[in-house]
């Protein structure tokens, strides 16, 4: 496994990009591509966001401040990409982004890169419920599994309060569920 | 019930207040939520391998399509620099417009001119050039006459029927 630092080193210099750009779509496919995944919902756009990730990383290597981390900088940049895809569809469809989410997860039962049963379906609902930061927050830390500082440094809000969204997330979920 | 003692002889741990908050959090978020643990999304077979292969030929794109822009760069420079040149030396060599002819005036261009420009001209001049013969009194004149009041004013200007040249115009 490459040391992130010599990841970057190479990422930087012209002679060793190319092969150092295959390293880095081989070590952070999955895990993007499952954080995308969660936000676009459908296995296509998803598709489509996680390369216009790499092309964006590839596109402002040069301007990636060393002192920061690789792998939050590229969630980052994959989270504004599938949040933008988002509102761009919505947009486009002349919906709302709640209501174009709602349509999503109606299409998700019969969609065939989904194999959750019920409960995993209503989970998906009450997670869609959420506002915008307390879903990217419940994501990362229940499913995900990433760290508070981690999630700190990609959604540039301070842990506290990421301990409180996540909270008030679980709280919502809980009710949905209940209620239902 | 005694009042509250501020020598209270019990202590707490040093920041004990200041991470009150984050503890309580974190205890009640590591309690069971009974929920799946996964989202239940899947991938088409095969997919993390090919689309390594698809995201590096489109970076490659990427990379040929910021490549190629350096080098043509002068070659449109020097065709700007053709065109410019081409232009002035057509643009100062354009042959004379077309002599103009009264064929290609308008009706409404002559009588503009007349009616702006003081012309020098005498009645005997302005004679020579018209076509008398082919001019009628309507032609020549801006109030047009009614017929009626034509006949009105011969018969009563004119004493004998031969002074009007009738058979001239039968």
């Amino acid at each position: 496994m490459i040391v992130e630092a010599d990841l970057i080193r190479q990422l930087k210099d012209s002679k060793t990009q190319s092969q150092a750009f295959v390293v880095l779509v081989d070590t952070y496919k999955q895990r993007l591509y499952w954080h995308i995944r969660g936000i676009v919902l459908n296995h296509d756009d998803a598709d489509d966001v996680l390369q216009n990730t790499f092309i964006k990383v590839f596109r402002n290597i040069d301007g990636f401040n060393i002192d920061s981390k690789l792998y939050t900088w590229m969630y980052r940049i994959a989270t504004n990409e599938a949040l933008t895809f988002l509102r761009a569809i919505s947009k486009k469809l002349n919906l709302s982004d709640a209501e174009y989410q709602d349509k999503m997860i109606d299409k998700l039962q019969a969609d065939v890169y989904f194999e959750g049963d019920e409960i995993q379906l209503q989970l998906q609902r009450a997670i869609a419920t959420l506002p915008e930061k307390q879903k990217l927050v419940f994501q990362m830390k229940y499913f995900q599994e990433l760290k508070y500082d981690e999630i700190s440094e990609i959604l540039e809000t301070s842990v506290g309060g990421l301990k409180a969204s996540y909270h008030l997330a679980k709280k919502k979920i809980e009710v949905y569920l209940k209620e239902d | 019930m005694t009042a509250f003692n501020k020598n209270n002889p019990f202590k707490t741990p040093e920041g004990y207040f200041e991470g009150f908050n984050h503890r309580l959090m974190d205890t009640h978020s590591e309690g069971n939520l009974s929920l799946p643990k996964k989202e239940g999304f899947v991938v088409p077979d095969g997919y993390f391998k090919s689309v390594n292969d698809t995201i590096i030929s489109k970076l490659d794109v990427v990379e040929t399509k910021v490549v190629q822009l350096h080098p043509l760069r002068k070659y449109y420079y020097a065709a700007a620099s053709i065109a410019a040149v081409l232009l002035v030396i057509f643009g100062l060599n354009l042959p004379a417009s077309e002599a103009v002819t009264f064929d290609s005036l308008a009706e409404s261009d002559i009588e503009n001119y007349f009616e702006n420009n003081d012309y020098d001209l005498s009645a005997f001049e302005i004679a020579e050039v018209i076509p008398v013969d082919e001019l009628e009194i309507n032609d020549i004149l801006t109030n047009q006459f009614e017929e009626e009041n034509l006949i009105e004013y011969l018969d009563e200007n004119t004493n004998t029927y031969e002074e009007l040249n009738l058979e001239d115009y039968e």
